[in-house]
C-alpha cells in the first residue's frame, strides 16, 4: 500500500512532465516542419532527450514498485491445501510470491512509448537527420509521432494514477478473505491464485511474449514513418530506415508470436482460444509484414516503390488495429476476460 | 550461379504471387475477427455451442486453399534452385494436380499432408546443398549465410504449417512446434544479418 502510494507520489509529476514535454516537443516539431528553422530541430531533438530520459525515470519507478510488490506479499498456502494442489496440479507449493511482470494493465502502453523513445534515440545517432531537409522533416514527423504516443499514454493508460488496479484489487481480495476467518472461501481464492500466479504473472512467457511485441511494434512505428514518407519522395534513406526497423521489428514479432504457443497450448487447455480476434489479427499483421519484405526485395522494379510503401502503411495500421483488439474485441485476450 | 533476365522475372512475378497469398491470407484472418466479434455480439455464449466448431471449421477450410497456394508457389520458388524451370513447372503442376485428387478422394489435410511432406523432402535438399556449397544451386541474393538463412526460414515455415495441419493431437507436436520455431529464428537472424554474422563468425575463426 505504502509502496503503491510512493508510486503515485513520485511517478505523477514526471508523467505529467513527460506529458508537457511531448507536448512541447510536437508543436516545436510541427513548427520546425512548417518554417525549416534549424534552431527549432535542436530544440525538439534535446526534448525528446528528457522525454526519454524521464520515461526511462518512470520505468525504474514501475520496477522498484514490481520489486517491492515481489518482497512484501507472499501467499501461505496451508499444508493441507499444499496437499491438494500436490495431488491435482503435482506441484507441491507451501508459499507464492507476485512476479508482476512490468507491462501488464496500464503500463503497456507506457512500455510502447519509452521504447519508441529508445529507437528514435538510437536511428539519430545512426544517421545525420540534418543532411537534408527532406530528412530534418522524416526526424520531426517520427518526434510527433512519439508526442502523439506519450500523450495518449497520459490520458488513456497513465500508469502512476492508479498503478496496477487488477493486481491491487487481487490482493486486497485476498486480505479480506484471510480477514473473514472463513477457510472455505480463503482456499478457493488462494486455489484461484495459484493459476493466476503460475500461468499469468509469474510464467516466463510473460517475461518474454509481451515485451518481444512491444518492442517489435516501436520498431515498426519508425518502419510507417519511413513508408510514408517513401510515398511521397524516392528517396533512398527512407526505405533504408524503414527496412532496417522493419528487420527488427519482424523478427521479434515471429519469435514473440511464436513462443506465446506453447504457453497457450497449457494455460489455455479446453478453452476455445484458437481464432479468436487477437490470434486472427496477430497472423494478419505477421502476413502482412511478410508480403511487405518480399514486395521489398524488387524496389527498383516499376511501382513497387510505391507498392511497397503503401503495404508498409497498411501493416502498421493493421498492427494498432490488432493491439486495439484487446479493448474493443471480445475472446480470450480481451481485458474484459 | 548468377541468374539470367529470364530467371529474374520469374523471381518476380512469384514474389507477387506471394505477396498476394500472403495479403489474402490476411484478409481471411480480418473476417475472422468480425464474424467473432459480430457473433459474440448477437449470441454471447455461443462458444460453448456447436456453432464455434463450425466456426473453425469454415476459417480452416478458407485458409487452406491459400496455404496450398503458398506451399505451390514455394514449391517452385525454392527447387528452381536446382531444377530447370520447364522441368519444375510440368512435376508442380502435376503435384498440385495429385493434391487436389487426394483432397476429393481422402480428405483436405491429407492432401495438405502429402503436399507439405513433399515440400520438407524439397526444402530439406536445398537446405543441405546451400551448407555444403554446392555449385549448381541459384539464389535471387548473394552471400553465403543470406542464402543458409532463406532456406532455413522456408523449411521452418513449411515444418510449422506441417505440424499444425497433421501433428496438432500428437504428441510430438510441440516438441516439432520448436524445431520450426528454432529454424525460422536462426533463418530469419540469418537472412536478416548476414553481414554481422560473417564478420562474427571471422572473428571466431581468426581470434587465437
Amino acid at each position: 500500500m505504502t509502496a503503491r502510494e510512493a508510486v503515485t507520489t513520485i511517478g505523477q509529476p514526471i508523467i505529467t512532465a513527460i506529458f508537457l514535454i511531448s507536448l512541447f516537443l510536437g508543436i516545436i516539431s510541427i513548427y520546425h516542419i512548417l518554417s525549416n528553422d534549424t534552431r527549432a530541430y535542436i530544440f525538439a531533438k534535446r526534448l525528446r532527450n528528457v522525454d526519454t530520459l524521464l520515461l526511462f525515470l518512470g520505468f525504474i519507478i514501475i520496477s522498484w514498485f514490481h520489486l517491492r510488490i515481489y518482497q512484501t506479499i507472499e501467499l501461505v498456502y496451508p499444508a493441507e491445501l499444499s496437499n491438494y494442489l500436490a495431488q491435482t496440479t503435482g506441484a507441491r507449493i507451501t508459499t507464492m510470491r507476485f512476479a508482476v511482470p512490468l507491462w501488464i494493465e496500464t503500463e503497456k502502453l507506457y512500455f510502447w512509448t519509452l521504447c519508441i523513445s529508445i529507437f528514435l534515440t538510437i536511428s539519430n545517432v545512426r544517421y545525420d537527420f540534418l543532411k537534408t531537409r527532406m530528412t530534418a522533416i522524416f526526424s520531426s514527423s517520427l518526434n510527433i509521432m512519439l508526442a502523439a504516443f506519450a500523450m495518449i499514454t497520459y490520458f488513456t493508460s497513465n500508469p502512476f494514477r492508479e498503478p496496477l488496479p487488477g493486481v491491487h484489487s487481487e490482493i486486497t481480495n485476498w486480505y479480506q478473505a484471510s480477514n473473514m476467518g472463513d477457510p472455505n472461501m480463503l482456499y478457493q481464492f488462494l486455489i484461484q491464485m495459484y493459476f493466476r500466479l503460475t500461468y499469468f504473472y509469474n510464467s516466463e512467457y510473460m517475461w518474454t511474449h509481451p515485451p518481444m511485441l512491444f518492442i517489435a511494434y516501436a520498431s515498426l512505428v519508425v518502419t510507417f514513418i519511413g513508408c510514408v514518407f517513401m510515398l511521397f519522395r524516392r528517396e533512398k534513406i527512407f526505405d533504408r530506415i524503414s527496412y532496417s526497423h522493419a528487420k527488427v521489428g519482424y523478427l521479434l514479432l515471429t519469435v514473440g508470436m511464436l513462443i506465446g504457443y506453447p504457453w497457450a497450448v497449457v494455460a489455455w487447455e479446453g478453452k476455445s482460444w484458437w481464432w479468436d480476434p487477437k490470434v486472427n489479427g496477430s497472423i494478419m499483421i505477421w502476413v502482412l509484414y511478410s508480403a511487405y519484405l518480399h514486395t521489398r526485395i524488387y524496389l527498383k522494379k516499376r511501382n513497387m516503390w510505391r507498392a511497397t510503401a503503401i503495404l508498409g502503411i497498411l501493416c502498421f495500421l493493421a498492427l494498432v488495429f490488432t493491439y486495439l483488439l484487446t479493448y474493443i474485441a471480445p475472446g480470450i485476450h480481451a481485458v474484459t476476460q | 550461379m548468377k541468374l539470367t533476365m529470364k530467371q529474374k522475372t520469374y523471381n518476380f512475378y512469384m514474389m507477387v504471387v506471394t505477396s498476394l497469398v500472403l495479403t489474402a491470407i490476411g484478409l481471411v484472418c480480418l473476417y475472422g475477427i468480425g464474424y467473432y466479434t459480430v457473433t459474440t455480439e448477437s449470441l454471447p455464449k455461443w462458444l460453448e455451442t456447436p456453432l464455434y466448431g463450425q466456426y473453425i471449421d469454415s476459417m480452416n477450410l478458407y485458409i487452406y486453399p491459400f496455404v496450398v497456394l503458398l506451399l505451390v508457389v514455394l514449391g517452385l520458388c525454392i527447387p528452381k534452385r536446382i531444377v530447370p524451370r520447364q522441368a519444375l513447372l510440368t512435376s508442380g503442376a502435376g503435384i498440385l494436380v495429385l493434391t487436389i485428387i487426394l483432397a476429393l478422394i481422402i480428405n483436405i489435410e491429407a492432401s495438405l499432408g502429402f503436399l507439405l511432406g513433399i515440400s520438407i523432402l524439397i526444402q530439406t535438399a536445398v537446405m543441405v546443398l546451400t551448407i555444403i556449397k554446392w555449385g549448381g544451386l541459384t539464389f535471387e541474393r548473394e552471400g553465403y549465410f543470406i542464402q543458409i538463412g532463406s532456406t532455413m526460414l522456408h523449411l521452418g515455415f513449411v515444418i510449422f504449417v506441417f505440424d499444425f495441419v497433421i501433428m496438432r493431437t500428437s504428441g510430438l507436436h510441440l516438441p516439432v512446434f520448436w524445431v520450426a520455431t528454432i529454424l525460422i529464428t536462426i533463418g530469419t537472424v540469418l537472412s536478416f544479418y548476414p553481414g554481422e554474422i560473417g564478420r562474427i563468425m571471422k572473428n571466431v575463426r581468426t581470434s587465437p
